[in-house]
Parts: C-alpha cells; sequence; structure tokens
C-alpha cells in the first residue's frame, strides 16, 4: 500500500512537472495544482497505512488500532489552503484572458514588449 | 505581563484584518483604524521584547503559549524567544512606517478598500512566522502572508504587473508545495513538527541519515524565499514594478522572513548535527559568496532608482547567509569553546545585519517612491537636480544609503564588521574578501543614485512643470521615522549588539529554548525508547515503525489519557 502510494506521488509530481514547463498559462497553473495533490498524497504516505485501522475519534476503538491521526489533520489543512490559492490563480487566468484574450506565455511577452 | 497572552501578538493583526475587511467601503475610517491597530501592535510587540531581554531568570526569556492546553509536542505552540521578540519589534516597526507612507503616497488605485485587510494580513503572516512553534503552523504563515502578498501584488493590476504576478505567484505556489512535502517526510522520519522536539532529537544524537536529503529539500525552500543564489531570479523582475509602499513593504520584511526561519532551522533545530552541518555548510558559504557578488553587480549595472533597491536586496541576503553558514560551520582550528563562542558571535552579526536591513532597505524603497513624486520618473538618466528641490528627501535618502554601504558610524558598518571578523576568525578568506568588495561596490551604486538623481544638473517633471507640487509629509515623517531608527541603531550599536547576541545564545545554546517549550516534566517522559507497536502493521510498513514514530505516538496517547 505505502509503496504504492510513493509510486503514484512520483507518477503525479512528474506529471506535474511536465505540464509546468509548459508554454500555456492554464496548462501551467494546472501542474501546480497537481503538485499540491502529490504533496498531500505523500504526506498521506508519512502516515502508514491506514488499512485495517479505526479512524482516529477517541471512545470508538482501542488505542492501539487507531490510525494516525496527525497526517490527517495536516492534509485537510493544506487541502483547505490549496483551494484557496486555486481559487486565486483561477480569477488571475480570467482577469489576464479578459484583459489580453490570450493565455500563451510568449505572446503576453511580446503584447508587454509593445 | 502573563506569559499567555503572547497570543496577542496574532491576535491584534487578525483583528485588525477583520475590521478593515468589514470597513472596505470606508475608507476614511479605515485609515485611523489601521493606524491605531498597528501602533497597539509595535506597542505589544515591543513590551514583550522588553520582557525577554529583561528577566532575571534565564527560564524567563523564552515565552510559551500552548495552544487550548494542549502540551508540546502534540498540540500548537507558540514561542517568543529573544530573537522573535526582536524581529517581530522591527518588522512591527517598518510595517507602521509604510502605512503612514501608503496613507498619503499610494495611488487610490492601489489603495481601494481591499489593501488595508491584505496589508494587515500580511503582518498577521509575517508575525506568525516569527512565533510559530512547529514546522507546520510555519507552513501555514507562510501561506497566509504569501497569499496576501499575492492580493496586494495584483491591486491596480497593470499589465506589466499581471506578468510578472504569475511568476512571483507561481514560483512561491511551487515553493510552498515543496515546504509541505518536507513537513510530511520530517514527520515521517521523526515522528514529530515540533521545533522544540526535533531539536531535542537532534541534541541527543538521534538524527537519522536518511534525513539529510529532508533538510537539504528545506534549505531549496527557504533558499527560494529568501532569494539566495541560484534561486533569486524571480526577484529583480518583480519587485521593480511594485509601487513603492508596497515595494518598501515587500523588501523590508518577506525575504528577511525567510532569513529568520534559515537562522530558527538551520542553526537551532539542526545545527547541533555534525552530519547535517557537514553538508549544509559549505552549500551556504559558497551561495552566500556568489549571492552577495553577483547582487551587487547587477546594482552596479542597473539605471534606475527601483532596479538597483530591488537587485541590492538580494546583494545584503548574501550577508545574512553568511552569517548563518559561519554559524553552523564546523571551525577547523579553534578550541570548541572559541568555536561555539565564534559561532554564536557569527548570528548575532547575523541577526543585527537582519534587523538593519529590515529598516534601511524599507526607507530607501520609501525614498525612491517619494524621488518618482517629486522627478515623475525613477530612471537616472531622466531626473536630477533633486537636492535643490527636495532637500530634507536628499538628507535622509543620503543618511539611509550610507547606512546601507555601511559607513560608519552608521547601522551597517557594525553588522558587517561582526561578520567580516568572525569570517577571518574562521578563516573564511575568499568569502570575506568578497563580502569586502561587496561592501565597496555597495557604495558605487548608492552614489550613483546619489549623483545622477540628486547632485547632477536639474531635469525631470519638477524642472518641466515648476506648478506642480507633490504632498510629501506624511511620506517624509515615515521615512524620517526609519531614518531615526537607523541611526539609532548606529550610534546606539552596543545596546542592539547585546539584544543580538542575547538573540544569538538562545539559537545556538537551544537547551532554553527546548525545556521552556517541553517543560521539564516532559523530557524525560519522551527520552526513553519505547517499544514500537510495529507488529500490528502490515509488512510493507514496519520499516517505519522502528525508532522514534511509534514512541512519539505511545507519548501522544499517554497525554491524552492523562486529561
Amino acid at each position: 500500500m505505502t509503496l504504492l502510494t510513493c509510486i503514484m506521488v512520483g507518477v503525479i509530481f512528474a506529471a506535474a512537472t511536465y505540464m509546468m514547463l509548459g508554454r500555456e498559462l492554464k496548462g501551467v497553473c494546472m501542474g501546480v495544482f497537481l503538485m499540491g495533490h502529490g504533496a498531500n498524497l505523500a504526506i498521506i504516505a508519512t502516515s502508514r497505512s491506514p488499512i485495517g485501522r479505526e479512524p482516529p475519534v477517541l471512545g470508538l476503538a482501542r488505542i492501539s488500532e487507531l490510525a494516525d491521526p496527525l497526517p490527517q489533520a495536516l492534509i485537510l489543512t493544506a487541502i483547505v489552503i490549496g483551494f484557496a490559492v486555486q481559487a486565486f490563480l483561477l480569477t488571475l487566468l480570467v482577469i489576464t484572458w479578459r484583459r489580453s484574450r490570450t493565455l500563451q506565455l510568449a505572446e503576453l511577452a511580446v503584447e508587454e514588449g509593445a | 505581563m502573563p506569559e499567555r497572552l503572547i497570543v496577542y501578538m496574532l491576535v491584534v493583526p487578525m483583528a485588525a484584518a477583520i475590521v478593515a475587511m468589514c470597513l472596505h467601503g470606508f475608507r476614511s475610517i479605515q485609515r485611523p483604524v489601521g493606524s491605531a491597530f498597528l501602533v497597539a501592535n509595535f506597542l505589544v510587540c515591543a513590551r514583550f521584547l522588553y520582557t525577554v531581554c529583561t528577566a532575571t531568570d534565564p527560564q524567563g526569556r523564552v515565552l510559551v503559549s500552548q495552544m487550548g492546553s494542549w502540551p508540546a509536542p502534540f498540540g500548537i505552540t507558540i514561542v517568543v524567544d529573544p530573537l522573535a521578540a526582536l524581529m517581530l519589534t522591527v518588522s512591527s516597526l517598518v510595517c507602521l512606517a509604510v502605512f503612514v507612507y501608503s496613507l498619503t503616497q499610494l495611488d487610490d488605485r492601489f489603495a481601494g478598500g481591499f489593501f488595508h485587510p491584505m496589508f494587515h494580513l500580511l503582518v498577521l503572516g509575517v508575525q506568525w512566522s516569527f512565533v510559530a512553534g512547529d514546522l507546520f503552523n510555519l507552513f501555514v504563515a507562510f501561506e497566509i502572508m504569501l497569499m496576501a502578498s499575492y492580493a496586494i501584488f495584483v491591486l491596480g493590476t497593470t499589465r506589466a504587473q499581471m506578468r510578472q504576478a504569475y511568476k512571483y505567484v507561481l514560483l512561491n505556489l511551487i515553493g510552498s508545495t515543496l515546504f509541505v512535502t518536507c513537513c510530511g517526510l520530517v514527520y515521517g522520519q521523526l515522528g514529530t513538527l515540533n521545533m522544540a522536539h526535533i531539536t531535542q532529537i537532534v541534541q541527543d544524537g538521534r538524527l537519522p541519515a536518511s534525513s539529510i536529503p529532508v533538510i537539504t529539500m528545506l534549505l531549496l525552500v527557504f533558499g527560494a524565499k529568501t532569494a539566495i543564489f541560484p534561486l533569486w531570479y524571480w526577484l529583480p523582475d518583480t519587485y521593480h514594478t511594485l509601487p513603492a509602499a508596497i515595494g518598501g513593504l515587500f523588501a523590508g520584511l518577506l525575504t528577511k522572513v525567510g532569513a529568520y526561519v534559515m537562522i530558527r532551522v538551520f542553526v537551532m533545530m539542526f545545527g547541533g548535527s555534525p552530519q547535517v552541518t557537514a553538508v549544509l555548510t559549505p552549500l551556504i558559504l559558497i551561495s552566500a559568496g556568489v549571492t552577495m557578488f553577483l547582487g551587487v553587480l547587477g546594482a552596479v549595472s542597473m539605471h534606475s532608482v527601483r532596479r538597483i533597491l530591488s537587485i541590492h536586496i538580494i546583494s545584503q541576503v548574501g550577508y545574512m547567509l553568511m552569517g548563518v553558514g559561519l554559524g553552523m560551520s564546523a571551525v577547523s582550528g579553534l578550541s570548541g569553546g572559541a568555536a561555539l563562542a565564534s559561532r554564536e558571535l557569527a548570528i548575532a552579526g547575523a541577526i543585527f545585519f537582519i534587523v538593519h536591513n529590515m529598516v534601511v532597505k524599507c526607507c530607501l524603497f520609501l525614498c525612491g517612491g517619494l524621488m518618482i513624486e517629486h522627478a515623475g520618473s525613477d530612471d537616472l538618466n531622466k531626473i536630477g537636480g533633486l537636492l535643490r528641490r527636495a532637500p530634507w528627501l536628499a538628507t535622509l535618502f543620503l543618511i539611509a544609503a550610507l547606512s546601507l554601504a555601511g559607513l560608519p558610524p552608521l547601522s551597517g558598518f557594525f553588522g558587517k564588521w561582526v561578520l567580516i571578523r568572525e569570517g577571518f576568525t574562521q578563516q573564511q578568506y575568499w568569502l570575506t574578501g568578497f563580502a569586502i568588495a561587496t561592501s565597496l561596490l555597495t557604495l558605487l551604486s548608492m552614489l550613483k543614485i546619489w549623483s545622477y538623481g540628486f547632485w547632477s544638473p536639474p531635469q525631470g517633471q519638477h524642472v518641466t512643470r515648476p506648478h506642480y507640487r507633490v504632498r510629501t509629509v506624511g511620506g517624509i515623517a515615515s521615512i524620517a521615522l526609519l531614518v531615526v531608527v537607523a541611526l539609532s541603531m548606529g550610534f546606539g550599536a552596543s545596546s542592539y549588539m547585546k539584544v543580538a547576541r542575547l538573540a544569538a545564545s538562545t539559537v545556538v545554546y537551544p537547551r532554553l529554548y527546548v525545556d521552556a517549550v517541553l517543560g521539564k516534566a516532559a523530557a524525560p517522559r519522551l527520552a526513553p525508547m519505547r517499544p514500537s507497536h510495529a507488529s500490528i502493521d502490515g509488512p510493507e510498513t514496519s520499516g517505519h515503525a522502528n525508532g522514534l514514530r511509534g514512541e512519539t505516538r505511545l507519548a501522544a496517547v499517554d497525554s491524552v489519557e492523562t486529561r
């Protein structure tokens, strides 16, 4: 399970890096979002396999069978922050599109020079 | 003042942001309310600096508040030690000065209703990064700070600004993602994120060798935020498009937060591990030399005030990095005590330099803003003769510029002097030579602004449109405030240096910090290695479970049970 998660993290980071190297802003932003998911998955991989463990709520299970709550709390926070960042970036994309009618980095640079 | 009140450092700016948000339609009320909050914020910070620096009991020097009374390392911890208190006081002062400047000088296009809440949120993020007691809270604080800075960055959205905004936002987002990944990996290896607890693990020599790549990755994260070589490329292009008030705020605070975090993480947390310092110190020292020298070469080649100043940020960051590197290095040829003393002095020099740079750099950006107000441009070929037009501005600029270059008895001299002396003590002759050369070139580039902007024959808007008068009272007042602080750091250098040495000693000898956060009682409970419950894990994860993780987790369960 952990091994599978680790491989997935690697694949996601590789895909995200590939997208960020593109010349089009939408793809670059999607790459950044994807990378955030990869980071979240990396955190869950550090919490050992949750399979067969109880959810981390006291009083429902024996303490030794609880899943590690801390990485879950971290991911929850990271996801919320990620939402805010995504909303901001998408807004920025919309404004750029309205102003310039293009999201190609090369065209944006030309326009700025003109 | 009770220890738990240190949470005011977060409550005051957060309250300011909420109030300013509610008042976004009423700009005339936002201004006095914001000023009142920032003054209160400064007073709170200064009060705690006084508390930690005058405490007779050494335990009183580190103020700790555990949120919700959850004991460290399981809850959220806020810590104010002399280093954090000093940074907080100076940063709150810089924020106040920039705010006063922005009240009168900032264009209405930028200073719309939402500038104020974002400004206060930025202050919140900066102050939280100074007091955060664990790595993940540091991440959250960084995110608040960066999010506010993104929003301020695109205020008024000119096209050039938009394009640079992408560079700034995307690079910082990648940095944040790496940071949160590092948090996960550190937790996976050490089973804790609490800074004091990690420090204790490192001091006990229980840091696994597999942590070193993660720590190096942290250097990448903080290096990008601090704009060190080779991760600085985003900075020169982005800062010069900003209006002067915002540029001053970013220049005075953001990269310095990165430098502070480097001292906290690499010197305090991981500085006790010879393996880590053996890997990181050469990287940091080489990067410091290249950063400071290339930065100043860039500044000498530029020909516009804001560009010179923004690329100078990089060069100054090199000195801070030099202090961090000298503070980590295992000194050859010195006995143990002398080596520790040299490390402590180098860190003190770096802290003094950061504080000096926050004030002076911000002040110079604000001066640049007023030069644009007077002359209509900041291209040194198109302006001149401002000495006659604005004698006060010229005087204040000259003092700040010479402070930055480090002429005695102004403030920049003392930080550099300590750093260079410790460089010689530790036999880093190349680095020290670069530091001295950089200092001379800094003087050259500052004199370039002075001679082209102020001394040359008059030209620019104030000549072609002589009836155009600008209001600069608020701007001059805030610049004067910063210059007075900078002068006091020069003429009262010994008392500032005393505080900086106190701050450095809590970082180089972190025992006080660890005891204050974890509590004397908690330390023995964590010390013995508990048997881990690896047997109930799947086979693929059992390798993880050895060592620190099981121990911490069981301790966590203990503390929950005892509650």
